[in-house]
């Protein structure tokens, strides 16, 4: 009977990690005060939320191709591109400029996907090609320049505080990510999304759609990058074109605190927001303790590169053994090499 | 190509379906197509581009061959080892700028050794978290970078570091030789030198054997993991042998040095025709992918084109690449 339950009610123990890592970083930012110099407030919770609404949907975008077990380096460059789009053309309409960007992120997401899916090829090489492609027509767009957004109104409207500790741009955002989570708890959707991250050949033999799914991922990550980038630069005002990788920092460790696998097969929404939670946490800590900014890289590569090797699939062999060459036969023909191996499904 | 698909049932064996048949002709047809397409590109733009068949033009592209041949020459050996490539590139480069002319008051031997020994050390520590124990390449490589520009703000205290007054000792890094800059040199004999290596070493066999099937190489009793350290370690090398070169070229270290060289490095090795999967590939072709990319950023910038069509330009020609490599092996396995 439990496998005829939605996703959302079976709780195991590993859907329930998240929720528990995101317990202890609570509790570890609620004891901050008794720690270190620093108030601790409702304001602070409602960083928290904004800082949720600039980057956690991009957690989600690519934490959705690292689901099926792929990765979408073009993130960065998508979120980049959603915002330059927005800012340009949303002068008048806000809502124009943010269909454009989504507009803008579909037809990304399409051309990336149908190549992955059709051509069986593996998602880094591809979306590199469409990282570095995206981050130049931003630099285009923008002509190496910051813009600057004409309608202030609306950006104070978007930060304007509700219920205390929400804003429009939070609340936005938020809704997305329950929207986007309950589609996976309560259609065939995330199962089949699942079950191509797991084992594509078996999924394609159970009659799942792979290619279509494929495409649709990428598509839904494209969009919803743009979209996020088009919020944030509403929010802000101005739009930047910027070469750094730390949107993809950010993302992959959310995703991957989140419970999501690089091998693919695991993860949901809701893991994944509570990963972005827990760096909004983290980031707000180092803010309210007025720590450097090199102290920010520093921790947020050091935890990137600590959750890495968590999820490194040859982490216990490691410890275990380096002997005899049968002893180290693993599984690395299916999903371990898949995004380090590149050629995709054979 | 119409011809091709009307005669292709009676040229090879009867098993073969037509339809099959002539997707494969269509295939290889775009892939010859694009390449000549590509080469045609360049040849127009080089004959049409006033200024670049100049003397000074050829110094200048070769100029930028020698930093971005050196980052391409390291990313092709992760390329080879079959995984991929860093996204520390820029990060590594530029930090080891910092050192080097930061260590210069103590010598400048001093200031090579432990320069080279960062990247090495650097570059063994993701070998490790790579090959050792099976973590994502792209991911450990993206923390590193934040963790490298973490280190480099603090120990810098965000500051652009500058050479000592007076001192001399590195200048020879920008001299010439025959009219061609001292970096190119040490680039070509860098090729040579780890052509010459991975050919007749076991290591260089190794590697390939890796990045080809890691599973075979396993099952050989090749411990991979050393493999992939020793590649990463050349590579971490090389990123900071280039990156020294740029802060002795520009006399001043900070992290904006690294520009787009790790863009630069993998589109070089990329369209040198290294294998993306791995296991295929010489440091020769990424000399020559280098030599390409280098055209390619003269040609547009002297035809006063921005950054980022610079950038947008790589990035297609990375796009175009991959892509018509797989369908040419598409074409090879049907």
């Amino acid at each position: 009977m439990s496998s005829r339950l939605p996703e959302v009610l079976r709780f195991r123990g590993a859907a329930l990690r998240p929720f528990l890592i995101l317990a202890v970083f609570a509790i570890a930012f609620a004891l901050l005060p008794q720690y270190a110099s620093g108030e601790v407030g409702t304001a602070n919770i409602t960083d928290v939320f904004t800082s949720f609404a600039g980057i956690g949907l991009v957690s989600l975008a690519l934490g959705l191709t690292m689901i099926i077990g792929e990765y979408d380096l073009s993130v960065s460059s998508t979120y980049l591109l959603g915002g330059m789009l927005a800012v340009k053309t949303g002068g008048s309409a806000p809502a124009l400029g943010a269909a454009i960007a989504v507009a803008a992120g579909l037809l990304v997401g399409f051309v990336q996907g149908w190549v992955i899916a059709k051509l069986r090829m593996s998602s880094i090489p591809v979306t590199l090609g469409g990282f570095i492609s995206l981050l130049g027509l931003v630099y285009v767009l923008s002509n190496s320049k910051s813009i600057n957004y004409k309608d202030i109104k609306f950006t104070l409207k978007l930060n304007e505080p509700i219920a205390t500790v929400f804003t429009e741009r939070s609340l936005i955002a938020i809704g997305i990510f329950l929207v986007i989570a309950a589609v996976f708890a309560f259609t065939w959707l995330g199962r089949d999304v699942r079950a191509i991250g797991s084992d594509r050949k078996a999924a394609r033999a159970s009659g799942v759609r792979v290619d279509r799914i494929v495409i649709g991922t990428f598509m839904a990550s494209a969009s919803i990058s743009a979209f996020s980038g088009a919020l944030l630069a509403y929010s802000l005002a101005y739009a930047t074109p910027n070469r750094t990788v730390a949107p993809l920092v950010f993302a992959t460790t959310a995703a991957l605190l989140g419970g999501v696998s690089l091998s693919g097969g695991r993860g949901n929404p809701l893991g994944i927001g509570c990963g972005v939670l827990c760096l909004a946490l983290l980031n707000e800590a180092l803010a309210v303790t007025g720590s450097a900014a090199y102290v920010t890289y520093l921790v947020t590569g050091g935890l990137l590169l600590v959750v890495v090797i968590v999820d490194a699939p040859h982490l216990l062999r490691w410890w275990r053994t380096t002997k005899a060459a049968e002893n180290l036969r693993l599984g690395f023909s299916g999903s371990a090499a898949a995004p380090a191996g590149a050629g995709g499904e054979r | 190509m119409s011809t091709d698909v009307a005669t292709a049932p009676t040229g090879p064996g009867p098993l073969r379906t037509p339809t099959r048949n002539s997707r494969e002709t269509a295939i290889q047809g775009v892939f010859y197509g694009a390449i000549a397409l590509f080469a045609a590109l360049i040849v127009f733009g080089a004959i049409d581009t006033h200024g670049f068949l100049t003397m000074t033009n050829v110094r200048a592209i070769l100029s930028s061959v020698a930093f971005v041949g050196m980052v391409a020459v390291g990313t092709a050996l992760i390329m080879i080892s079959g995984n991929l490539f860093s996204l520390a590139v820029g990060s590594t480069a530029a930090a080891a700028a910092m050192v080097f002319l930061a260590l210069l008051p103590h010598g400048i031997v001093l200031a090579f050794v432990v320069t080279l020994l960062m990247g090495v050390v650097v570059g063994a520590i993701q070998g490790f978290l790579v090959g050792g124990i099976g973590a994502n390449t792209i991911i450990v490589t993206i923390g590193a970078a934040g963790l490298i520009q973490g280190v480099a703000l603090w120990a810098s205290k965000g500051a652009t570091i500058l050479p000592p007054k007076g001192d001399t000792s590195f200048t020879w890094l920008n001299g010439h030789i025959f009219t061609f800059a001292v970096p190119i040199y040490i680039l070509f004999g860098t090729v040579v030198v780890l052509d010459q290596y991975l050919r007749r070493s076991r290591f260089g066999r190794q590697l390939k054997l890796v990045g080809e099937n890691i599973e075979a190489a396993r099952a050989a009793g090749i411990r991979t993991a050393w493999v992939v350290i020793g590649a990463f370690c050349i590579a971490g090398f090389l990123f900071a042998f280039a990156g020294l070169e740029l802060g002795a070229f520009n006399e001043s270290g900070s992290l904006l040095i690294e520009g787009t060289q790790t863009y630069d490095a993998i589109a070089a090795a990329v369209v040198g025709g290294i294998a993306i999967t791995g296991g295929r590939g010489s440091v020769w072709q990424a000399l020559g992918g280098a030599i390409l990319i280098a055209m390619i950023s003269d040609i547009l910038l002297l035809r006063g084109y921005s950054e980022g069509i610079q950038i947008l330009v790589k990035g297609v020609v990375v796009f175009a690449v991959v892509v018509l490599a797989r369908l040419n092996r598409m074409r090879a396995e049907s």
